[in-house]
């Protein structure tokens, strides 16, 4: 049986129980749910909302290294703080936050295999207290790594049209182009229903089993290099309808698989669906 | 305009706190959301549930009418696991503060309460999520009405 490339990156409900005191981690819990983490969190955990703390909706992108170095400081996230992950829905926001505090350089990352419904549904403590955090000092990154794990629709376009790897992980309703939004997300649809031309599909929930933890290495394998033909040293463009779905098979094949060059096109779906002349197509 | 009294008070309370007061509040009503439900051999004017695509998960919203005695409607309402925090607390402010309320006052009301309560930037980026609940029970409560004029014959 092969290992995850990267086995670090995960921690399990046990090990996490252990180290809630440990001071050189921050514990961060991101949901969808907004209100979830005041109904009870895990105990020192702060929480950074997906939205409010890390876009800036006046331009549709990140804050900028001077707001992620107040965030962190504010949170008590040094530079070598080793930030733990986790949230609801299979952790969909918590890697989707991971990826923003790569994005700002922040490599020092971990994340709660099975998230919040695994603590949740193994009966551990959960704590509505919210503890006094010292501010911290936190340097303020020199510059975001866009270029390294983030795509813009331009390099997508490119990436389609090169006929490079390209995976939507999107609903297969949304891929074929029958629905124009996410099953349960009717105002956040796009005029235009469909894919990217040259994508694959590979809804996001493929990678993990029914309790929210991933699949092994070898089913992961058998999903993404066996299955779709990707490769570890290859050139992938993740994508789904705002980039949440999406960081999840980020992580999961360059964490899990260790492929090298992966990006997520955050703009995915919201974007290329409504902007005018991008190529779509329809069907499987 | 006017809202329903016990709206008004709820309204009032969510509007004199600071929104780390209000979250606090809305955690508190959507813990409240088990006390909604149906009790034990109660029966209703209208039933309806359903899963929709604008939640994650099945509501049930259940309306009684008391136009006899004055005593107006009254909601009971089932909430599935995954329906969300701000969902849950909604439901219960709505079952509270509609409570003896006319359905044609159900009807009419209008929506701008909603930020009163749960702050503008919660409406901001939840904004299917916060009026929902509020859209079920009006339309259960159009439903009722337009049984009743198809009965009287109006």
């Amino acid at each position: 049986m092969t290992s995850y490339a990267h086995p670090e990156i995960l921690v399990d409900t046990a090990w996490l129980e252990q180290h809630l005191d440990d001071p050189t981690i921050r514990l961060i819990e991101s949901n969808e749910d907004l209100l979830l983490y005041d109904t009870g969190h895990i105990r020192n955990a702060v929480h950074i909302d997906w939205r409010s703390d890390l876009q800036d909706d006046d331009i549709r992108d990140y804050i900028s290294p001077e707001k992620f170095a107040a965030l962190c400081s504010r949170n008590g996230i040094t530079a070598e703080t080793t930030c733990v992950f986790y949230g609801d829905k299979s952790n969909w926001w918590a890697t989707y936050a991971l990826w923003a505090f790569r994005l700002f350089g922040h490599t020092k990352v971990k994340l709660l295999n099975g998230g919040r419904d695994k603590w949740k549904a193994e009966g551990r403590e959960l704590t509505k207290e919210k503890g006094a955090l010292a501010l911290t000092e936190y340097p303020i990154p020199a510059k975001r790594h866009d270029d390294e794990i983030r795509a813009f629709f331009a390099d997508t376009l490119a990436h389609s049209k090169a006929g490079k790897p390209l995976i939507d992980v999107r609903s297969p309703g949304e891929f074929k182009g029958e629905i124009t939004h996410m099953p349960e997300y009717p105002q956040e649809g796009v005029l235009r229903g469909g894919h990217i031309p040259g994508a694959s599909s590979v809804p996001w929930k493929t990678a993990v089993k029914e309790d929210g933890t991933f699949k092994t290495a070898d089913e992961l394998k058998a999903i993404y290099e066996e299955g779709k033909g990707l490769k570890a040293d290859g050139d992938t463009v993740v994508y789904c309808r705002i980039g949440e779905r999406s960081s999840h098979t980020w992580f999961v094949l360059t964490y899990l698989l260790g492929h090298s060059n992966v990006r997520n096109y955050d703009g995915s779906w919201t974007e290329w669906g409504n902007t005018v002349r991008a190529p779509i197509k329809k069907g499987s | 305009m006017a809202y329903p009294p016990k709206l008004q008070a709820i309204i009032d309370l969510f509007q004199s706190l600071p929104d780390v007061g209000k979250r606090e509040n809305l955690v508190l009503f959507s813990e409240g959301t088990r006390s909604l439900e149906p009790k034990q051999g109660e029966t209703f004017d209208l039933e309806d549930v359903r899963k929709d695509e604008e939640c994650t998960d099945t509501v049930g919203v259940f309306l009684k009418v008391d136009n006899d005695n004055k005593r107006g409607v009254q909601f009971r309402m089932t909430l599935g696991p995954e329906v969300q925090t701000l969902t849950r607390a909604m439901s219960s402010i709505l079952c509270k503060g509609l409570q003896g309320a006319t359905p044609e006052e159900v009807l009419e009301l209008e929506s701008d309460f909603v930020p009163k309560i749960v702050g503008a930037e919660l409406v901001r980026q939840r904004s299917q999520t916060t009026y929902y609940v509020l859209t079920r029970m009006k339309s259960a409560c159009k439903v009722y009405l337009n049984r009743k004029r198809v009965q009287t014959g109006s």
